[in-house]
């Protein structure tokens, strides 16, 4: 047995050498430091802000803002306060983010995937789409897809691309048809309030079954199938009754293309949102003159837009000069470009009967055949329209077919229509009945179908995208995809070679070896980065104000500069941004420890 | 009886390009369906972006704005200067590139410059006769410096020393240093634009450096203060978007500092805010080669005697830097096309020169404007600077090694 040597006896350690007064006294100096620091920097300001006379507390957040917004997901008006203000401006933002985190992660993995092709064409195309887009600056691609590629789109208002399931495309923006809740929504609420709770008590019991049985088992299911069944039962329980509330009714006027529903509740109007109304016109008259147009990169001269009506709306159309004597007189034709909205004015200069590009512009003034006024003339016109929020209906503005000259000139306020020569003079020449406009309420369910429609200029009824937030989105979308591609890539790379063999080896088919056996691997690897990635695009839609979309960012810096409110707009900023950011930190720690390994 | 056996097939080329067609392009139905829908897809839109190119666009106010670009509103007899500062840039890079030697990162990187530079000079000495000697000096000084670095490789000791030197000369040339107008009159930094601006911008890079290892120093610390410190920085720095950085900067640094907001030129707020976010983005990159290297490093270096200090300087940081070479370089790529943000504060960086262009009047003449020639420009000159600095990137990582252990 042996015993240690005793420890040789050290001198005590100076306390000025000892490593943890050092590190005491360290910290002390450092936090007197920063103390000091931001006590000089807030006297500063103090000091600065007095000076200037600017706020420095949130009390303005409560005054009128004043500031237009053009795409509000909830009711905002110019009255409304900075407070509100600025909430639609974060509401834009996730707006913003949503979307783009879905379409960023379909295009970044179909990209990531073709990555990996076996097809080099295939895999070029997309090494060369990443390494392009992601070397390019974001603000640079914003600006090139909005000033460059959306605004000077080709299809005007009136002339949008009609894309499958009445989605509507033009230099405006997007418009789709939407579903709303209408009058009647109330009656379905219990059955998705029962199918909610159905459900979550499903997911109970099958999780609690499937643990007592020790097997493993899908849940999801079992509570989606329940949601569904009680959710349909209750929407045609609650739909049975489509009957048109009493007193409901419309008040249309044709000749301003405006119209509200409402009922009548102890004698007060009580506006009818979301609701159905069948506007039927006889016969009327749409009015339009020619007009010289830069489309993209080429001139449209002379053409003629109408407000869009299908074909299908109306029993008979037809598309005529206003003054057809003056219009046979100085040689114009018309050639049809899209029927009945789109035509252009044109001269046969060489005589083939036919419209040949070039015969549109006049060779005398070098421009087109300006101010030519074309009638269409509308029978049996028919559409159901949705009122808006408010009770609102628009559908384009119709003017008597054709009235008695007096009646015309008493009924259009000076200033308002720009009548040429050509069209007094048509409008005295035929004697025509007056505008007979005649609407009804139709009966619906607890949902209704809205369908996007062009009244005058702009989208009403349905959902509709500004040209600027489908620019930001688009952007936004394609810079991300290209750093998912490469996530998605690098995660599937890095699932190992064994796991592919060993399913191929097993007998899974390709597709099944990826979606059953490597991309759920390559997901654990894949879904941190991309996350953080998901975080960057919802920060980079700050850089919003290159594409005119009022975000959460673009709200603040109109905000701060009207108020001066610099201090109190940049702690709310920081405050907000630090709030997504926790939230994606949130999500990111909640994934990381769902799809950890779990380890034997 | 002799019955000869049949002739054994050709061996299956397995060379050649029909080989490799077969391979690559046409190996199944699928594919060879997916070739020919994808390949007219794409001869679709490269015919049409090639008649866009070269018939349908008019790149006449690109061309003709080509100092506004370059320099924005630098005095068109100053120019020598910019482009001495260039000459001197390219002369380090060429001394670095010959130290290194033909095939070596650096010295890629460097040529790729050079084939700029000369594309440049050849166009400046037929078109551009206000700097048409200045051009090819930047090109010579280049070859200047590379064959100075090939002779004499001890240059290499004396690099970094000269970075700085050149860092700070290019600053004082470039704002001048005396009153009235002469040739080294001070010029405003609100005349400073263009791509001048953008490659000024980017050099904030250089003092995040020492500012992002400080704090990655200091988010590892053992000692609370300094460490929450540090943590609270770097998260509420990279927790919200550069351009509002730069907003906040531009409004509160005068505030802060108490002065009169004219006195701080916008230029030295924007390059605060770019250098304390590349410094936080710095830091969590250094943090993450802290981390990589193993503890036993430190613990030896301590068993040795080294100090804490010693440790930290001459044993994990060397470490921890060169693993993370790669990632410095890649958040580099990221502040080079973030530069473009700080049209937010009202600087005409090169990006919003090309802003700039496109609402000239000469420009609105043209029929449907000239946006997309303008940004197509910018969109390149982006592209090859970054593009540049990935491939590089690339070569360091395989070069290092990381990733493949």
């Amino acid at each position: 047995m042996t015993t240690a040597p005793a420890p040789a006896t050290e001198a005590p350690v100076p306390v000025w050498r000892n490593v943890k007064t050092i590190g005491v006294i360290a910290q002390v100096l450092f936090v007197l430091l920063v103390v000091a620091g931001i006590g000089v920097l807030v006297n500063n300001v103090t000091t600065a802000l007095a000076r200037a006379n600017l706020p420095a507390d949130f009390s303005f957040l409560g005054q009128r803002a004043g500031i237009p917004i053009a795409e509000t997901p909830i009711r905002y008006t110019v009255t409304d306060s900075y407070a509100r203000a600025l909430l639609v401006g974060f509401l834009n933002t996730l707006k913003v983010a949503v979307v783009g985190v879905v379409f960023a992660s379909l295009l970044g993995v179909l990209f990531g995937v073709m990555r990996l092709s076996t097809n080099w064409l295939v895999r070029t195309i997309a090494t060369v789409y990443v390494e392009v887009l992601r070397n390019i600056p974001l603000a640079v691609q914003i600006v090139f897809w909005y000033a460059a590629i959306l605004l000077p789109f080709p299809p005007r208002i009136n002339n949008p691309i009609t894309l499958p399931g009445g989605m509507l495309l033009s230099n405006v923006g997007l418009a789709m048809p939407w579903v709303y809740p209408t009058y009647r929504f109330g009656a379905w609420v219990p059955w998705l309030v029962a199918a909610v709770v159905l459900a979550v008590a499903i997911t109970v019991w099958r999780r609690r079954d499937l643990a007592r049985r020790d097997v493993v088992g899908a849940v999801w299911p079992y509570p989606l199938v329940t949601f569904a069944l009680v959710a349909v039962v209750g929407y045609f329980v609650a739909s049975a009754d489509r009957a048109v509330p009493a007193g409901a009714s419309v008040d249309y006027a044709a000749d301003r293309g405006r119209g509200t529903v409402y009922r009548q509740v102890d004698g007060t109007r009580e506006p009818l949102s979301f609701t159905p109304v069948r506007v039927r016109v006889e016969s009327a008259q749409l009015r339009a003159t020619s007009q010289n147009l830069v489309e993209s990169r080429r001139r449209a001269d002379s053409t003629v837009r109408f407000p869009l009506v299908f074909e299908s709306e109306a029993e008979g159309i037809e598309v005529v000069f206003a003054d057809a004597a003056a219009a046979e007189a100085a040689g114009y034709r018309l050639h049809v470009e899209r029927f009945p909205s789109v035509s252009t004015v044109y001269v046969d200069r060489n005589g083939n009967g036919e419209f040949d590009a070039g015969e549109e512009t006049n060779p005398e003034t070098g421009t087109g055949y300006n101010g030519v006024e074309v009638l269409m003339n509308l029978t049996g016109f028919e559409r159901v329209v949705v009122s808006d929020r408010d009770g609102q209906l628009r559908t384009p503005v119709f003017s008597a077919g054709a009235a008695p000259a007096q009646a015309e000139e008493t009924a259009a306020p000076a200033g308002r229509g720009r009548f040429s020569a050509f069209g007094q003079a048509a409008v005295q020449e035929s004697a025509e009945t007056t505008l007979e406009a005649s609407t009804e309420v139709l009966g619906v369910g607890p949902l209704v179908v809205s369908r996007a429609t062009i009244p005058v200029s702009s989208f009403d009824g349905g959902a509709s995208f500004t040209v600027n937030y489908l620019a930001l989105v688009l952007a936004l979308v394609i810079y991300t995809s290209s750093f998912i591609a490469e996530i998605v890539r690098g995660g599937i790379q890095a699932v190992h070679r064994g796991q592919r063999e060993a399913a191929m080896a097993l007998g899974l088919s390709p597709y099944q070896t990826f979606s059953l056996v490597v991309f759920p691997q390559a997901m654990r690897i894949i879904l941190p980065p991309m996350i953080s990635q998901y975080l960057n695009l919802t920060k980079n839609s700050s850089l919003a104000s290159l594409a005119g979309y009022a975000e959460l960012f673009v709200v603040a810096s109109v905000v701060s500069n009207q108020t001066g409110a610099a201090i109190p707009i940049a702690l709310l900023l920081i405050g907000s941004y630090l709030a997504i950011s926790l939230a994606f930190s949130l999500v990111l720690n909640y994934v990381n420890a769902r799809f950890a390994l779990v380890e034997r | 009886m002799f019955v000869p056996i049949e002739p054994r097939p050709a061996p299956v080329p397995t060379k050649g390009p029909v080989v490799w067609l077969k391979k690559n392009l046409f190996s199944s139905p699928f594919n060879t369906v997916l070739t020919i829908v994808t390949g007219a897809v794409v001869a679709f839109s490269l015919y049409n972006l090639a008649w866009f190119v070269f018939f349908d666009a008019s790149w006449g106010q690109v061309w003709a704005n080509m100092k506004l670009f370059a320099v924005y509103r630098y005095p068109a007899d100053l120019l020598w200067r910019p482009l001495a500062i260039a000459a001197g840039l390219m002369f380090l890079l060429g001394g670095m590139a010959g130290v290194g030697g033909r095939g070596s990162i650096t010295a890629n990187t460097f040529f790729a410059l050079q084939g700029f530079v000369a594309v440049l000079s050849v166009v400046a000495v037929v078109f551009w006769p206000s700097v048409r000697f200045l051009w090819p000096m930047v090109l010579v000084a280049g070859y200047a410096g590379y064959l100075l670095g090939r002779s004499w490789p001890r240059l290499a000791k004396l690099l970094p020393w000269a970075w700085a030197v050149w860092f700070v000369l290019g600053i004082m040339l470039l704002s001048g240093v005396t009153p009235g107008s002469g040739l080294l009159r001070v010029v405003p930094s609100r005349d400073w634009g263009g791509f001048l601006l953008t490659l000024v911008l980017f050099t904030g890079i250089i003092p995040s450096f020492p500012l992002g290892v400080a704090l990655a120093l200091g988010r590892n610390s053992k000692l609370p203060a300094i460490k929450y410190f540090c943590i609270a920085f770097i998260e509420i720095v990279r927790g919200a978007p550069l351009i509002m950085w730069l907003f906040i900067a531009s409004l509160l640094l005068p505030l802060l500092l108490n002065t009169d907001a004219n006195s701080l030129p916008a230029i030295l707020r924007a390059y605060v805010a770019i250098t304390l976010f590349s410094a936080a983005y710095m830091a969590e990159n250094v943090r993450g080669g802290l981390q990589a290297v193993p503890r036993g490093q430190s613990e030896a270096a301590r068993a040795l005697g080294l100090s804490a200090w010693q440790t930290t300087m001459l044993i994990v940081l060397p470490q921890a830097l060169r693993a993370v070479i790669p990632a410095i370089v890649g958040q580099a790529i990221g502040l080079f096309k973030d530069t473009s943000l700080v049209f937010i504060v009202g600087l005409v960086d090169f990006f919003r020169a090309g802003d700039l262009v496109t609402v000239q009047p000469q420009s609105l003449l043209v029929t449907g404007g000239v946006k997309l020639e303008v940004y197509l420009f910018v969109a390149v000159i982006y592209f090859f600077f970054a593009y540049r600095m990935s491939v590089a990137s690339r070569q360091l990582e395989r070069q290092l090694g990381v990733g493949v252990r």
